[in-house]
C-alpha cells in the first residue's frame, strides 16, 4: 500500500494532468452509450473511436493525403516567406531608428488589426488557389517574427557593444558576435508565436475560398453533418500545432539558458 | 536650425506621419496616372475615401460595427468572467495546476477556429455562434496570465500581511490580486487580438450582419473602395482598442516595467 | 522579575522534499525583559531567523514553548511585529498606505488610522513622503517605512531580522543611530539579528552568541556601555574588547559552520 503511496507522490504531476485528459476522453466515448441523446443533438454528436475510425477510412481510401500536402505547402511556403522578410525587416529596424520610424506605424496598425480581415482582398487579386492562403499566412506570421527581432536586437546592451567595438569590431562584426547570439532567444518565440499565426491562416484561409486542403475538408464536413471527420481534421491541426509548438519551446529553452530573467512567452 | 531641433524631438511622429502620407499620395498617384484602374482589382485612396463617408457617416458600416462589438463583449466578457478564477485557482492550489495544465495548454496551443464550421452548423448563425468563438479564443489567455501573476506573487508580501495578522480574504484581496493585476491585464490585452480573429471568424464563415460580414460581402460584390473603408473602419478600432489597453496598463501597474514580445 | 519573552527548549526541525532534514534549532531556550535590546548573533544557518519567526508566529516549533508575558504563542498578533530585511513593502501601496497595513487588518477606521500613521512617519523621519511609491524610494527611506508600519500597531516587541543587511555601509551607520533614538522613545522589546558584530555591540544591552546549527545558545554578553549611546563609543578600547570577546566566543562556530560546504 505504501509503495502505491510514494508512486502516486512521485508522479502526482503527471497522474493528475494526463488521467484528467483520459477521464475527459472516456467520459466523452461514453456518452452516447450512457444517455439517449435527444433527436437533433444526436446529428452533430461523435466519439473518440468513431472519430479514430473516420481517420483510418480517409487515409485508406486515400482521400486525406492530398489535402494534408496541400496544407502543408500553404503553410511552409508562407512561413518560409514570412521568415525571408520578417528577420531581415526587424534587424534593420532594430539598428536604425530612421527606417524604424518610417516604418513604425505601419507595424503597430497592421500588428494590431486581425490580419484574416485582409482574406476577401486576397482571394480578390489572388483567386482561391494557393497563393491566396499563402499570403495569408505570410502576412500573419511575418509581424511577430519582425516585431521579436527587433525587440532582440534593440534589447542587446549598450555595454557588450562597447566592449566588442573596442577590440576593433566594425558594424558586420558586432551584428555577428553581439547582436545575433542576443536575439536568437528573441527570434525563436517569434518563431513559435508566427507558427500559430501561420496555422490560423491555413485554417481559416481553407474555410472561406478554397477547394482543397484541410480547412476545406473541415468546412465541407462540417455542412454535411459529417462531423466525426470534421473532429479529424480538428485533431490533425491540433496535433501538428502541439508538436511544433513543442518543438520550439525546446529549442527555447535551450538557448535560453544563459538569460537571467524570463521572456513571457504566453 | 529651429527645425531641426524640432525633428530630434519628434522624429519618430514625424517619420511615421510623412511615411503614411507618402503612401497615400503615392498610391493615388500610381492609381490616377500610371496603372489603368481595373475596378474588380484596384482602387485608389480618393475613391476609398468617398467609400468611407457613404457607409460610415451615412450607412450601415456603423450598425455592422455595433452588432460585431455586441457579440465580442459577451464573449470577451464571458473569458474575464471564467478565465480569471480558474487561472487563480491553478495559481494558487498546486493540485489543481496539476491536473488542468496539459489539458488546457493543449487547447492553448491549437487553432481553436477549427471548430467554427462545426459551432455555426449546430449553433445556427447569429450571436450565440459568434460570441462562443470570441470566448473560446479569447479565456486562454486570462487563465494563463491570471496563473503566471498568482505564482508571482511575492512570498514575502504574503508572510507581511499575514505576520499583521491577515486572514485568507486578507491576502487574495491586498496581495495576490494587486500582484498579479499586471499579468491579467497584459494577457486581456492578449485576448483582445485574439478574440477580435474569432469574431471576424465568426462573421466571414456564415452571418447576416458584422464588420467581417460587410467586408467579405463587399468582396463578393467586388465593391472594393467600400471593402477597404469596411477595413479601415476595423483597423481603427482594432488599434483603439490595444491602445487603450496598453494605457490601461501603464495605469494599472506604474510600478511594474514589464518586458514581454507582443 | 519575570521575563517577558520565554523560549523553552524550542526545536524546529525542517523537513525539505526528496533531501535530508535539517534540525534548525534544538532545545534553544532564551529569556528576554522588558524593554530589553537584545541581539542575536551566530553563523549562517544557525537557526536565528527562524527562531524570530517561531517568535513573530509564523512557524511553529516541533517541541518546546514560546511565551510572551505568560501566554504561549500560537500564532501571528499584533503585539509583535516585524522589520524584515527585504523590506517587504507593498509596491502598489503609498507610503501612508503601507504604514495603515496593520492598523487597516485590524478595523481600525480610516481616519485614526492617519492620524497614527502620519505620527510614526515623522517620527522616522519621512514627513513629505507619504504619498509616494516604495519603487521611488533609496534602501535607507524604504526601511524606515518598514520600520513606522512595524511600531503603528504598537506591538510589544519588535522583532527584526537583519534590517539593515540590505542597505550600503553608510546608510546602515545611519539607520542604526537613528534605531537607538525611535528605540528610546518608544521603549519596545527588541529583538535584533544580525550578522554583524559591531552592529550587535553597537545597539544592544545584550548580545546572545548562537552555535552553528542545529542552534543552541553558547555564550550570553551583557554590553556595559551607557546610554544614550554615540558614534564615538565604537572608536574607543573599550568598544574593541566588547568586539573581541564576541568575536572570540563566535569563530569557533564559524569553522564549524564552514563544514556545510559554502
Amino acid at each position: 500500500m505504501n509503495r502505491l503511496v510514494n508512486f502516486y507522490h512521485d508522479r502526482e504531476h503527471y497522474l493528475l494532468g494526463w488521467g484528467f485528459i483520459l477521464i475527459l476522453l472516456l467520459a466523452w466515448e461514453a456518452i452516447p452509450r450512457v444517455a439517449v441523446l435527444p433527436r437533433g443533438l444526436s446529428l452533430f454528436f461523435t466519439t473518440p473511436t468513431r472519430v479514430i475510425e473516420a481517420f483510418y477510412q480517409l487515409i485508406v481510401e486515400n482521400k486525406i493525403q492530398h489535402h494534408f500536402y496541400v496544407s502543408s505547402v500553404e503553410f511552409l511556403l508562407g512561413l518560409a516567406l514570412a521568415i525571408a522578410v520578417g528577420l531581415p525587416l526587424g534587424l534593420i529596424t532594430g539598428r536604425s531608428r530612421t527606417i524604424d520610424a518610417l516604418v513604425d506605424s505601419y507595424v503597430t496598425v497592421l500588428n494590431a488589426t486581425p490580419r484574416l480581415i485582409f482574406l476577401p482582398l486576397f482571394i480578390l487579386w489572388f483567386g482561391i488557389g494557393m497563393w491566396s492562403k499563402v499570403m495569408i499566412v505570410f502576412i500573419g506570421a511575418v509581424f511577430p517574427l519582425l516585431i521579436n527581432t527587433h525587440e532582440g536586437v534593440k534589447n542587446i546592451d549598450r555595454v557588450l557593444v562597447d566592449v566588442v567595438r573596442s577590440f576593433g569590431a566594425n558594424e558586420w562584426q558586432v551584428l555577428k558576435t553581439v547582436a545575433l547570439p542576443n536575439s536568437v532567444p528573441y527570434i525563436v518565440v517569434g518563431l513559435r508565436l508566427a507558427i500559430g499565426r501561420a496555422v490560423l491562416g491555413v485554417v481559416v484561409g481553407e474555410f472561406f475560398g478554397a477547394s482543397e486542403g484541410l480547412g476545406y475538408m473541415i468546412a465541407s464536413a462540417a455542412t454535411n453533418y459529417k462531423v466525426d471527420v470534421v473532429f479529424v481534421g480538428v485533431a490533425i491541426f491540433m496535433g501538428l500545432s502541439l508538436i511544433l509548438t513543442m518543438l520550439v519551446k525546446n529549442i527555447e529553452t535551450r538557448l535560453s539558458r544563459w538569460r537571467p530573467e524570463e521572456i513571457k512567452t504566453f | 536650425m529651429a527645425f531641426k531641433a524640432i525633428y530630434q524631438e519628434h522624429y519618430r511622429a514625424i517619420l511615421g506621419t510623412v511615411s503614411v502620407l507618402a503612401l497615400i499620395f503615392l498610391w493615388e498617384l500610381l492609381l490616377t496616372f500610371v496603372i489603368p484602374l481595373n475596378p474588380f482589382f484596384f482602387t485608389k485612396p480618393s475613391l476609398i475615401a468617398v467609400a468611407f463617408q457613404e457607409q460610415v457617416i451615412h450607412g450601415a458600416l456603423w450598425n455592422d460595427l455595433a452588432v460585431s462589438s455586441r457579440a465580442f463583449i459577451w464573449g470577451f466578457g464571458l473569458a474575464i468572467l471564467f478565465g480569471i478564477p480558474i487561472g487563480a485557482v491553478m495559481g494558487w492550489r498546486r493540485r489543481a495546476e496539476y491536473t488542468l495544465d496539459p489539458f488546457l495548454t493543449a487547447l492553448y496551443a491549437s487553432p481553436l477556429v477549427a471548430l467554427a464550421p462545426l459551432i455555426i452548423v449546430v449553433f445556427g448563425v447569429g450571436l450565440f455562434a459568434k460570441a462562443m468563438l470570441v470566448f473560446l479564443l479569447s479565456v486562454f489567455p486570462f487563465i494563463f496570465n491570471t496563473f503566471a501573476g498568482v505564482r508571482s506573487t511575492d512570498r514575502l508580501l504574503i508572510n507581511v500581511v499575514r505576520s499583521f495578522g491577515g486572514h485568507e480574504k486578507d491576502l487574495y484581496l491586498k496581495v495576490i490580486f494587486p500582484s498579479s493585476l499586471p499579468y491579467i491585464v497584459a494577457g486581456a490585452r492578449i485576448a483582445l487580438g485574439r478574440g477580435l480573429v474569432g469574431i471576424i471568424v465568426g462573421e466571414f464563415y456564415a452571418a447576416s450582419e458584422g464588420i467581417g460580414f460587410a467586408i467579405s460581402r463587399f468582396g463578393d460584390t467586388y465593391k472594393l473602395p467600400e471593402m477597404f473603408a469596411g477595413i479601415l473602419v476595423l483597423m481603427i478600432a482594432a488599434v483603439a482598442l490595444t491602445e487603450g489597453m496598453r494605457k490601461l496598463e501603464d495605469i494599472l501597474a506604474p510600478w511594474r516595467a514589464s518586458q514581454e514580445s507582443r | 522579575m519575570a521575563p517577558f519573552i520565554q523560549a523553552t527548549n524550542i526545536t524546529l526541525v525542517f523537513k525539505p522534499k526528496d533531501r535530508e532534514p535539517v534540525a534548525a534549532l534544538r532545545d534553544f531556550s532564551l529569556e528576554v525583559i522588558r524593554g530589553e535590546f537584545v541581539s542575536i548573533v551566530g553563523p549562517s544557518g544557525c537557526g536565528k531567523s527562524t527562531f524570530l519567526n517561531i517568535l513573530l508566529g509564523l512557524l511553529r516549533p516541533d517541541r518546546g514553548e514560546m511565551a510572551l508575558n505568560g501566554a504561549r504563542i500560537t500564532g501571528p498578533s499584533q503585539e509583535r511585529a516585524m522589520v524584515f530585511q527585504e523590506f517587504g513593502l507593498l509596491p502598489w501601496r503609498t507610503v501612508l498606505a503601507n504604514v495603515e497595513l496593520g492598523l487597516e487588518l485590524k478595523g481600525m477606521p480610516a481616519a485614526q488610522r492617519a492620524e497614527r500613521a502620519n505620527n510614526l512617519i515623522n517620527l522616522v523621519g519621512l514627513k513629505g513622503f507619504e504619498r509616494h511609491y516604495p519603487h521611488e524610494l533609496s534602501g535607507g527611506m524604504k526601511q524606515r517605512v518598514g520600520l513606522a508600519r512595524a511600531l503603528a500597531t504598537e506591538p510589544e516587541v519588535l522583532l527584526m531580522d537583519e534590517p539593515f543587511a540590505a542597505l550600503d555601509a553608510q546608510t546602515r551607520d545611519s539607520m542604526q543611530a537613528e534605531l537607538l533614538q525611535v528605540w528610546e522613545q518608544t521603549k519596545k522589546t527588541v529583538l535584533f539579528v544580525t550578522h554583524s558584530i559591531e552592529e550587535a555591540a553597537y545597539l544592544s544591552d545584550r548580545v546572545i552568541v548562537m552555535t552553528a546549527r542545529p542552534g543552541k545558545t553558547k555564550e550570553i554578553l551583557k554590553i556595559h556601555l551607557p546610554r544614550p549611546r554615540d558614534y564615538e563609543m565604537r572608536l574607543s578600547p573599550e568598544f574593541n574588547d566588547i568586539k573581541a570577546t564576541i568575536w572570540n566566543t563566535l569563530k569557533d562556530e564559524l569553522v564549524t559552520g564552514r563544514d556545510d560546504g559554502i
